[in-house]
This record gives C-alpha cells, structure tokens and sequence, in this order.
C-alpha cells in the first residue's frame, strides 16, 4: 500500500487503531499483570516458606527436649496448613522419632510411610524407608520389612544400611549363613551402626 | 537529494540492511548471559558454574591452612598439589550440590532466623550484647555488605537445616538398643593355656640355602639409605651474647636513660562500701541510693567501724566480707571516677559518695605506698642481659652478612669463613635424608645437604636459617657421600639367622597349639592334652578386660557360643609370638536396662547419632550420584 499523504496516513493509523486499540491495551495490560502477578506469587511462596521453615525450627526444638506431644501436633500445623511445601515431609520425618520414642509404634509407621509417599527427594524417601525397614524389624514384622527393602534398596549410597537390615532380618529367621554374608557387605559398603554390626556378625554361631 | 534517499529507502532493500544492522545490537553483550567464551570454569554442577578462579582461591586457603597447622613440618612437596586440588574440588562441588538441593527443594530460612543467628553470634557482641558497629566493621574487613553476608548466612543455614531435619530424625529401634546392651556388655567365661615360643627353640644348625633365600627376597629390608657426611659452621646468637662484655659504665647510662622503666609509681591501699544503683532505675531510685549511702557516711564520720558496715552494708561481693578492703591498687586498675577520688583521698578521710556505672561508693585510703626507683644494683644483671642480647642480636645479622657474601665469594671451602669470623668447623657423623642431631635434625639443613648443588656439584650451600625466630644460621658442605646400597650378606647373616629361628619357632608353637586344640574338639581333657601346661583362668571376663592379653580376647569373644556343659575351642598367637589355645566356657549376655520413661539411653543417643551422622553423608553422595557433575581435567600448576 502507499499514501500519496501524510494526512492519509494519520487516517490510517487513527483507523487501525480504531480496529486494534482495545486488543492492544489488553494484550498490555495482560502482560503487566503477569509480570507481577508471578512476582507476586513468587513473593508469596518464600513468605509461606519461611513460615513454615519457623513452624519447622520449633518442631526440631521440641524433638531435642523430647516434647513428643507437641513435635507431633506442630508437624500436624506443617502438614495442613504448609503441604506445599517440604516442610510438611520433614516434620513428619521427626514427628516419626517422636512418635516411636513415646511408645506410638503404629503412628510412627505410619508418619514413616507417609514420608516415603510425599518425599521431595528420592534420597529422604530412602533414608525414611530405612527407618521404616528398621522398625518392622524391631517389631518382628519381617515380611513387612522385606518387601520395604525390597521397594526401595535402590541407591548405592544406602546399599550398606539396607543390608544391614537384610542381615538383621535373616538373623531373626535363623539363618545365620545368610546374616554374616548381608553383615559383611554392611560393614564393607559402610553402615552408621558398624560398630555394633562387628558385634552382631562376632556373635553369630559359627557357620559349620 | 534528501528527496531522492527518502524515495528509495521505502523498499525492500532498505528494510533488509536495517535488519542487518539491527542483529548486531540486539545480540550485544549477551555472551554474558549465555557464559559462552567467559572465564574457564572448573566444574559444572547441574548447571551451576564453579569458577576456575574461586577453585584457585580456595585451593589457596587449604595450603595456608595446611602450613599454618603443620608449621615447620610443612612440606609441599609432600601435599600433591593436584590432589589437594581435587579435594577441595570435592568440598566445592558437595557444597554447591546441597545448595542447588535445598534450593531445588524450596527450603527457606527465615528472617527471623537470621537475625536470632547473627544476634547471638558472640564476634558481634561488645559487654554481651549486639554491637551494630562491631557487626558492621567485622563485615567490612571481609569486604562485604550486610546484604551480602546475610544472604551467605541464609544460604548456610538452609544447608544446615536439611541436614538438621535428617540428623536429629534419627533414632535407635529398641530391638538394636537392646541388642547393643546385650553384645557390648556381653561376658565370657574363658581359659587359656600358652605355649611359650622360646619352648620351641632349636639348636638346628643354620640352613645357609634359607638364609641366602631370605636374603634375596627382602632386599628393602637389608637397604641403607643414601647417606652424607657433613661438614659445617653455626652462627649462634645466644652464644654471641654470652660472650658478650660489657662495662659497668654503660650500663649505668642505660639505666639513667631510662629511669621510667625502673620507678614504681604511688600505689594505695584501699577499701570502700558499695550501694549497687542498677543500670536500669531512674533519678528516683539512684537519689535514693544516695541518701542511704549519705546516711552511712554520716555514721562513719560519727566514728563507727568501717569495716563492720561494709561487712553488713556493701553489696559489693567480692569485698564485702573483707571489711570492704580492695588490696593495693594500681593507677589504671579502677574505673576512672573511682581512681580519681581514691587517688586524690588523704590516708583516713572518708570519701564523699562517688558515682560509678556500679552505684554509689564510699572510700577510705588506708596506706600510701609512695612512688620508688628500684637501685641500680637490683637490676644490674637484668639490663646486661638485655644489652648483651641487643648487642648479639646487631652482631649475628652482621656477621651472618659477612658469612653469607664470604660463601658466596669462596664456595669450594669453609675455611676462609670459618677463619674471618673465629667460628670452628664441625663435622657430622653419617647422616641420611632423616636428618641428624641437633641442628641437623632441621628439614632445611637436610633439604640443603641433598640437594643437587650442595651433594653433586660440592659447593657450599647457601646460608641457611633453619627457624625463623631462632637466630641461628647455618653453612654446610658434604664431605663425604655414599649412595644407596645393600648390606652384604656376610654383615645381615647372623641377623637372618636369627628372624629365621624366632620364625620356625612361632610356627612350631602354633602347630602345637593347633593340634591341642583339635584334641580337644575332639572330647580330650584339658589336663590330658595340656600336660605340664598350667592353663590360666580369668573366668568371666568383658570385651574391655585388662587382664587378659587382646588376641585371646578377640578370640574369646569371636568363638561361637558352647552347648551347655561344653566347650567352644579357638587358637590365637600373642604379641610374643607365644601361642595360645583359648577356651570358651560360657557366654552370658550383658543386661537390658529398661529405659526410664520419658528418658532416651545414653547407648541410644550414641547410635542415633552415629547413624544420623552417616546417613546426612549417605544422602549427599546419593544426590551427587543423581547429579550431572561435570568435571574439567584438573590444572596441577598451582601457587602454593
């Protein structure tokens, strides 16, 4: 197209704009609002956050003095009002220790096993996994346990503390051969409870 | 004209080059954003940069740090640059790992955190409390703003947080607190009888085929090493002053030079009765003090004892049951408004109230110990050893000067120096790279007599000064050298011999005690397979028993648990090399303590806290094992 003058042209403008003008306004107005509302939002995220990172400060406090009732009513506040975030997965994780310690042995499994399930890690779900594992076998729930550390035995980083509880599991079977083999790739893979691994493995009956 | 570009510059040509143009401005500077062609980087962890440079400085910081805490054993050469590098690398990249963790987590320390942290941090406190001037000059000196610090302080705390949450989640089940109760405090009930390895001595005649066999296999052991003997020249401070004289005379001058060291000023004795005015009261409450304490003066003034109303009055702690007495004081010791009344009081007068940060005071001198200049004669030796140490200290740099350019100028002999500073020459017996007595025993002095200038071409070495802050200095030669060899056979025979018999001994002793314990696996009695062997009986024995050697019992404690009534047999070989057949009686296990309730057992916190510790590094490996971690192959030039 071409205008034989500028006058022509302030016309076609003024007609486009005419056409276009509310789509453009919108379409700015829109991208504003976007700008800052993810901004907003943004902003608002790291507010819950580090209220919920509080929240967690107190739960940790209350697990040291051994404040059981309350760890576990404030991992309750973490998980209803603050699931978005993974502080709500890291109470339950201490409100699990607190629950065990106080006797709640059913309670502690479950907050274990509700860590596993909401883990924003994979490595909190293996390490939650573990204690899970652990405590069925303290309970003598050793299917349980089996088929927890058949589920989740998948990192080398944690292969030394699964096996051993697959050696602890083994061990209360009455299969000792089985026991020193798991203790042994424990204590060789390197396990927190090494120490007290050499002692298990020592005081198996001999092999013959 | 203008006409004619306006006319042309409509097309499709114009529109072409101005987009040409344009790439160029739009595309400015944005290697920046991209990280394409910038500085080198040292490692990638997912996605995030390490910066060769920030590898390098802290590469830095682990060398200062290394020489710091090893001193004078520091040596580079024995820290591989290249591994040290890599280590660091290591910790870098754990650390950018957790961040980008507890980031990618969405973990946030909050404000308030923050702030109770750096509250409580005690570098920023002054009388114990927050100092906003110390926060901020200790930031300062570190080249960094608040900001900036508070945000490294998030960054640390959210760390320290994830692996707070995994750590003190941690707990013993309370089948593997029992079990460790059980194991660790387990006791046996054991016996063992030893066979002496000097029973099993023979007189054989030496096998000589075995001798040169064990001869050649271990050519290290029979290995000296490279070997120097030195020739060398100390220049020692210390005995410079010694024999340093100097005369009474300046001496004296010295002392009339500096008469202030030598006078004690006035010091008094003092005593005083405190009302405490705390920080906090109003005018009020302090003039309330102030009548109290008025009134206390009017009672002194009226002729009661000092010291019984300090004893019943002062709220001063420390001296009130002393009769308020303070001691001799020095000027510079007391708070200022204190030390000007008590310096300004007449012996016996009671001082009006005097106002400190503590409260309201009331002082009495009670002896004036007047300003003195100690003689000449107390201090006499005092200041010739000073003079005397100045003196060798001038003398020593001078003359390791000289020592140092004679050296350089003769470097085929110690003569001339050791002759032009009266200093005799020593000579070292055999010593090898593990240094010699002495002065000799200094890794420098070693280094010097090894290297290739000093031991191959025989020169002098240069001056060396084995410890900083000692002054001494030290000039050596080699003298004689002999590398490294094999001592002949003949020399290490007897020596062979010897290893041989004690081996065919133990091994003897071994076999014995082997076959005595099969016997008695097989149902023997012990009195019968012993013979004359007196067993020894510990009985119930734990795994920590000092009376019973260590190797029997690990065997003890490792042997399998005996049927009732039976026995469980084990051998072990003792430190001597005497051997030993071990018996097993019985295994009674250590006592379950119920835990109190409410109450975690101290065998409880031990294993969770090894076990929260272990996991917290389980799961960092965990996470770099999922991480993309890119490493660049590892410069090795470094500047330690």
């Amino acid at each position: 197209m071409s205008y034989e003058t500028d006058e022509e042209k302030v016309e076609a403008i003024k007609k486009w704009w005419k056409e276009n003008g509310v789509s453009v306004m919108a379409g700015v107005l829109i991208g504003f609002g976007a700008i800052y509302g993810w901004r907003f939002w943004g902003e608002y995220r790291e507010n819950v956050a580090a209220q919920a990172s509080s929240t967690f400060e107190q739960v940790l406090n209350n697990a040291t003095a051994n404040q059981t009732d309350a760890v576990v009513q404030q991992a309750d506040v973490l998980k209803d009002e603050f699931g978005s975030t993974p502080y709500a997965t890291l109470g339950s994780l201490v409100a699990a220790k607190a629950l065990y310690q106080s006797g709640k042995t059913a309670e502690a499994i479950a907050a274990l096993q509700e860590t596993i399930k909401q883990a924003p890690d994979p490595a909190l779900a293996s390490i939650a996994a573990l204690r899970l594992a652990r405590i069925q076998v303290a309970e003598g729930q050793l299917d349980e346990a089996t088929a927890t550390i058949a589920a989740h035995d998948k990192s080398t980083a944690f292969a030394g503390e699964f096996a051993a509880v697959r050696g602890d599991i083994a061990a209360a079977r009455g299969d000792h051969a089985a026991a020193r083999v798991a203790y042994e790739q424990a204590i060789e893979k390197g396990s927190g409870l090494s120490q007290l691994l050499r002692l298990k493995l020592d005081n198996l009956p001999s092999a013959g | 004209m203008l006409q004619t570009i306006r006319d042309r510059a409509q097309g499709w040509i114009a529109w072409a080059i101005v987009a040409l143009i344009s790439i160029p401005f739009a595309l400015w500077g944005i290697q920046s954003y991209l990280g394409v062609g910038g500085e080198p980087i040292a490692a990638k962890v997912n996605g995030v940069e390490i910066p060769a440079r920030d590898l390098d400085r802290r590469v830095q910081q682990a060398g200062i740090e290394l020489r710091e805490r090893l001193g004078a054993a520091y040596d580079p050469a024995l820290f591989e640059a290249a591994q040290l590098r890599s280590e660091v690398l290591d910790d870098m990249i754990r650390e950018i790992l957790l961040l980008d963790v507890t980031r990618r987590l969405g973990l946030r320390v909050s404000d308030q955190e923050i702030q109770i942290q750096i509250l409580s941090e005690p570098a920023f406190q002054r009388d114990g409390r927050f100092d906003r001037e110390s926060y901020e000059r200790l930031l300062q000196l570190q080249g960094l703003t608040p900001v900036m610090f508070e945000a490294q302080l998030r960054q640390q705390m959210t760390g320290t947080q994830l692996i707070r949450a995994v750590a003190a989640s941690e707990f013993a089940t309370r089948e593997e607190l029992a079990q460790y109760q059980r194991l660790a405090e387990q006791k046996r009930e054991l016996a063992y009888a030893r066979f002496p390895v000097a029973d099993f001595k023979t007189d054989a005649p030496p096998d000589e085929a075995a001798i040169t066999a064990y001869y050649e296999a271990n050519p290290a052991r029979f290995q000296t090493p490279e070997q120097v003997k030195l020739a060398y020249l100390v220049l020692d401070a210390s005995a410079l002053a010694s024999k340093a004289e100097i005369p009474d005379e300046e001496l004296r001058q010295s002392y009339d030079a500096d008469q202030t060291r030598f006078s004690q000023p006035e010091r008094r004795q003092v005593r005083h009765l405190l009302l405490t005015v705390p920080e906090d009261a109003d005018d009020a409450a302090a003039n309330q003090v102030l009548a109290d304490i008025t009134a206390i003066r009017e009672r002194l003034v009226a002729g009661e004892s000092f010291e019984e109303l300090a004893k019943t009055q002062s709220k001063d702690p420390g001296s009130a049951a002393k009769g308020g007495d303070l001691g001799i004081i020095d000027k510079g010791v007391m708070v200022p408004a204190f030390e000007q009344a008590a310096f300004a009081l007449p012996v016996g007068e009671i001082s009006e109230p005097v106002r400190t940060r503590f409260g309201y005071h009331l002082i009495e001198v009670t002896e004036i110990v007047p300003a003195q200049i100690k003689p000449f004669d107390e201090v006499r030796e005092q200041l010739r050893a000073e003079l005397a140490k100045q003196r060798s200290d001038a003398q020593f740099y001078e003359l390791a000067e000289r020592l140092s350019t004679i050296i350089y100028e003769s470097p085929d002999s110690l003569e001339p120096a050791a002759q032009a500073l009266g200093l005799t020459i020593q000579q070292s017996d055999w010593i090898s790279r593990e240094g010699g007595e002495g002065i000799l025993s200094q890794p420098k002095v070693t280094a010097a007599a090894f290297s290739d200038e000093v031991m191959t071409q025989g020169s002098n070495s240069d001056l060396i000064e084995p410890e900083r802050d000692q002054l001494q200095a030290v000039v050596l030669r080699v003298i004689d050298h002999r590398a490294a060899s094999v001592r002949p056979l003949a020399e290490v025979r007897d020596e062979i011999q010897a290893e041989l018999s004690e081996q065919s001994a133990r091994t003897a002793a071994v076999a014995a005690a082997e076959s005595a314990a099969a016997k008695l696996r097989d149902g023997a009695d012990w009195s019968v397979v012993l013979e004359s062997i007196k067993p020894e009986e510990p009985g119930l024995v734990d795994r920590y028993a000092a009376t019973v050697p260590a190797p029997v019992r690990d065997t003890a404690f490792r042997l399998p648990s005996p049927v009732d009534g039976g026995a469980s047999i084990g051998t072990a070989v003792l430190e001597n090399g005497d051997a030993v057949v071990v018996r097993l009686t019985k295994v009674q296990d250590g006592e379950i303590k119920p835990a109190d309730s409410g109450q975690i057992a101290p065998e409880a916190s031990m294993l969770s806290q090894l076990m929260g510790r272990q996991l917290y590094t389980e799961m960092l490996r965990d996470m770099e094992g999922r991480a993309k971690i890119e490493r660049q192959s590892i410069r090795a030039e470094v500047d330690l």
